[in-house]
């Protein structure tokens, strides 16, 4: 007993003293200073204009898209895009009919509605008419067994758009469609008669893929994949008792085609993965980081990895011309950005993060869109430039991706995705489009639907772009006392982007 | 293995609270850091007895002992640094050590002790509300030894024995530093880029020794009717710290480190002691310690205006202590069966100009008639400093310690 109390002692010891002295955070600061430590990081910029890439590439993207939740198939912005839909059918229903002639086939397509029936859509937009010259191309396969029949559903969806990507047409038909679109439900595209007197030909269980190809259409049509609501394909016997059949398909797919004849232009497609790989030199970013500095760059002391600075933003500006770009719904089109870094010694793309100026956003919009008042370009790519100033020692050089991502409908609005709305008001929309919201209610700053749009950007070859960078520095008063020249913080605004050797003494707190 | 004990005593935070040196070696733990040396001032590395155990100044002392020991260590300590008008308050819990001896009559003794000989330990928030910034600062090095030991009496000279010992040298050092922006220097219209960005200076590596994978204590020990006598020397070994130093963003967003390693030179330990006992249960001790110190401390630094070096002193140990031996008779009264021990000591640490003095007051309190024994100590004192890098310091601490004890392999009647 005597000593259960005794072990109680340090603990109650330990809970008057740690009472009875003041944790002091003052007392900590000025220890941190004493120690030669800050207690903040001094940022500092650096401006280094006139910068010029030494190449820049589109690398196109054709690969075939899975439409498992949504397709799409049309032409629009220097693109077309094909359907391909995996059906497995059979010869009962075929065997039925009298005659061929008297069987429509079709293929009915639900459509998108975050699209089609979206209020923020150009007051314009509909109705969507046209006359589509439809290409119909199809493979039907030999005569299967009923359990290889039953398997067709269990084929990879890898694997079929790997398949894809050498589609070998057997039979090929054109035909018109007179298309139209408004806020409907459904799309039915009535398939050539070609196609049907092939199924009838080739009795018993077999598999069709069939694909849509309308290169000269003027839109591009979104549909629901299998996964939210099958494409069908629908044969009815006109001449017999209006009996039909109906088939879903298993799968379904986009192919891209990339429909530019300019092989000299830096043209980008949106809603595909089509990028623009630039690269600049690194000389010019390292000069003006030694001139600011007063040290060596790039750092080549030891294992060659700087880690006397650290980048907290970089941001990169380039002249932009969105005259020869086209959009289909007026929005402007937010870049996405990345930059080659080094992982284990091997370059990987890394996504950069976007952070928002807000006070620019809300006076003049996101400054990394394009079709947007204004004349210039604004990407951030901080985590390549953190890379090439620390590994920049083996001199390699400075490279950026950029792709057209999400059109933005509220494009002066600084929220991160969306905003819910505090007061009745009515939001005017920069392609012409006008809502009522209410209190409470929830409005995106991204549109739902990817816009096939085409973007030229082959100014940026010859137009040089300006980079600001945002830095914290480990230096102390030591390393750089021969090369500082003091400075007050009102003049920093003014001397940025001019080559300065700047101190980067803390005055101890 | 070596790595996943120093990263579970580390991650336990256990370590002690000093702040001088700890760009350096941080805090030295003398003695082992047992409870029961430290009631006594860390005097006594020469009293033998049945039970002592492990000594990791003296490995030659636990030849005279008979009973397995298994010794666990415990302090609770409450340091505030201070320099002129500013002052704060750290408090640490740590774990300096754990032995376990093992006497084979005689073949002698073995046994091992883990003890943190080296730590620096701090994890302290910042909010300053008038300038309106927010940092975080860490120190977690721990230098572990894992130390065998065997010692044995001389089989034509009974009263002498030697001993030594191997120290094998592992742990982990972490400094972060994570700051908020000063947009001070630049414009207003540039500061959106830097909101919320924190920036950590990053440094952390492992402690091991250069070209040897240990240092080595051989000593002699003499145990008199009266007067115990003990000599060691410990030789010189290089520490080297493989440090990398880093920016981060976030635990996943980093800059690739640079490496530096860093050596650390320390010079050979020369250390004896006396230990007499007067009317049977009483003794006196007198510990004495020395290293002469040739070169710096190269520190972890790497930035802002951290200073590249620790200017190093000779540094000694003098301990002085006094312990009442509790009775071994169970059914005597039990403040007779209770250690009552007390001490002073004067320290001149390996960092310069700054010198420690304490004294501690401790009891030994026995647990049931087997030998078990719950060890408290309460230590004080003051490290002098008049250096502006080094705030001078007070610490108070408690310190427990628990030893378990074991007669194996005898059977009732021997």
């Amino acid at each position: 007993m005597k000593t259960k109390k005794l072990l109680f002692l340090p603990l109650l010891a330990l809970f008057i003293s740690s009472c009875s002295f003041d944790m002091d955070d003052e007392g900590l600061s000025r220890w941190l200073s004493d120690q030669g430590m800050p207690s903040s990081y001094k940022v500092q910029t650096v401006t280094v204009s006139n910068l010029k890439p030494i190449s820049a590439e589109v690398l196109q993207d054709s690969q075939p898209l899975n439409a498992y939740a949504r397709g799409m198939f049309g032409a629009a912005n220097g693109m077309s895009i094909d359907a391909v839909f995996d059906f497995s059918i059979d010869s009962a229903f075929t065997a039925r009919m009298k005659k061929t002639d008297s069987v429509k086939s079709s293929l009915i397509l639900r459509m998108v509605e975050s699209l089609y029936k979206s209020k923020f859509l150009p007051l314009d937009f509909f109705p969507i008419e046209e006359e589509l010259k439809l290409n119909v191309s199809w493979i039907l396969s030999e005569k299967l067994s009923q359990k290889e029949w039953n398997k067709l559903e269990n084929i990879n969806d890898s694997v079929w758009l790997y398949e894809l990507e050498s589609w070998k047409t057997k039979k090929k038909a054109d035909t018109m469609i007179s298309v139209s679109v408004g806020r409907n439900d459904s799309l039915v595209l009535d398939m050539p008669s070609a196609l049907i007197s092939d199924i009838r030909k080739n009795a018993g269980y077999r598999r069709l893929q069939l694909r849509l190809s309308a290169p000269e259409a003027s839109n591009i049509y979104r549909f629901y994949g299998p996964s939210i609501y099958f494409p069908r394909f629908h044969i009815e016997d006109l001449g017999g008792n209006g009996d039909y059949v109906t088939y879903n398909a298993y799968r379904s797919a986009s192919i891209p085609k990339n429909r530019e004849t300019c092989s000299d232009c830096l043209v980008l497609h949106s809603a595909v993965f089509d990028s623009l790989v630039v690269e600049f030199p690194s000389e010019p970013i390292m000069k003006a980081l030694s001139d600011f500095y007063g040290d060596e760059f790039p750092y080549t002391k030891g294992d060659s990895n700087d880690v006397r600075q650290a980048v907290v933003m970089a941001e990169m500006t380039f002249f932009r011309d969105d005259s020869k770009g086209s959009s289909e719904f007026d929005f402007p089109i937010m870049l996405e950005t990345g930059s080659y870094v080094d992982s284990v010694g091997v370059a990987v793309f890394k996504s950069e993060n976007y952070r928002l100026d807000r006070p620019r956003i809300n006076e003049s919009g996101h400054p990394n869109m394009v079709f947007h008042d204004g004349d210039s370009l604004a990407l951030q790519v901080t985590a390549g430039m953190r890379d090439l100033i620390n590994r920049g020692g083996d001199g390699r050089s400075f490279k950026i991706v950029m792709r057209l991502g999400s059109s933005v409908v509220l494009d002066k609005d600084s929220s991160a995705t969306y905003r819910v709305v505090t007061e009745r008001d009515t939001i005017e929309y920069d392609n012409g489009g006008k809502i009522v919201v209410d209190k409470g209610d929830t409005l995106d700053v991204f549109f739902a639907e990817h816009d096939y749009a085409r973007y030229d950007f082959t100014s940026i070859k010859n137009k040089p772009a300006t980079l600001k960078l945002w830095l914290a520095s480990k230096r102390g008063q030591e390393t750089d006392k021969k090369e500082t020249v003091k400075k007050d913080s009102t003049a920093s605004a003014k001397t940025e982007g001019k080559k300065v050797a700047t101190s980067t003494a803390r005055e101890g707190k | 293995m070596k790595k996943f004990i120093s990263a579970l005593l580390c991650v336990s935070g256990i370590s002690f609270a000093s702040m001088i040196g700890v760009d350096a070696l941080g805090e030295e733990q003398i003695a082992g850091g047992s409870a029961a040396m430290a009631g006594r001032g860390f005097a006594g590395n020469a009293k033998t007895g049945d039970v002592e155990g492990v000594s990791v100044v003296n490995p030659a002392r636990q030849a005279f002992d008979t009973k397995v020991v298994l010794n666990l260590n415990f302090l609770l300590g409450v340091t505030t640094a201070s320099r002129s008008s500013s002052s704060f308050t750290t408090t640490n819990i740590s774990m300096p050590s754990m032995n376990l001896s093992f006497p084979m009559g005689d073949f002698g003794t073995f046994g091992v002790s883990l003890w943190q000989h080296y730590a620096s330990s701090i994890r302290e928030d910042i909010h300053n509300e008038k300038e309106k910034w927010d940092a975080e600062i860490e120190y977690q090095s721990s230098l572990y030894e894992l130390v065998p030991t065997y010692a044995i009496r001389l089989p034509f000279l009974r009263m002498v024995s030697l001993g030594a010992s191997a120290h094998f040298v592992m742990g982990s050092f972490t400094r972060n530093l994570t700051l908020g922006p000063d947009n001070s220097e630049i414009s207003q219209k540039d500061a959106w880029a830097t909101n919320n960005s924190t920036v950590s200076d990053y440094v952390n590596g492992d402690w091991e020794i250069k070209n040897h994978p240990a240092y080595y204590t051989f000593a002699a020990q003499y145990r008199g009717r009266m007067a115990s006598y003990f000599f060691s020397v410990t030789t010189p070994y290089t520490l080297q710290n493989d440090l990398e130093y880093n920016f981060r963003f976030s635990e996943t967003d980093t800059l690739a480190p640079t490496r530096i390693m860093r050596e650390i030179r320390v010079p050979a330990m020369l250390a004896t002691g006396v230990n007499y006992r007067f009317n049977k249960r009483h003794n006196v001790m007198v510990d004495v310690a020395w290293r002469a110190w040739d070169r710096d401390i190269e520190n972890v630094a790497g930035s802002w205006n951290m200073s590249q070096v620790t200017k190093t002193q000779n540094d000694f140990n003098i301990s002085l202590g006094y312990q009442r031996d509790g009775s071994d008779v169970f059914y005597d009264a039990y403040w007779d069966r209770m250690v009552y021990r007390a001490g002073l000591w004067y320290k001149n640490w390996y960092v310069e100009d700054v010198s420690e003095f304490g004294g501690s007051i401790g009891i030994g309190l026995p647990l049931g008639r087997k030998g078990m024994m719950l060890d408290l100590a309460i230590q004080g004192g003051a490290r002098l400093t008049d250096d502006d890098r080094n705030w001078s310091e007070s610490f108070f601490g408690i310190r427990l310690g628990l030893v378990g004890v074991g007669s194996w392999g005898k059977t009732r009647g021997q």
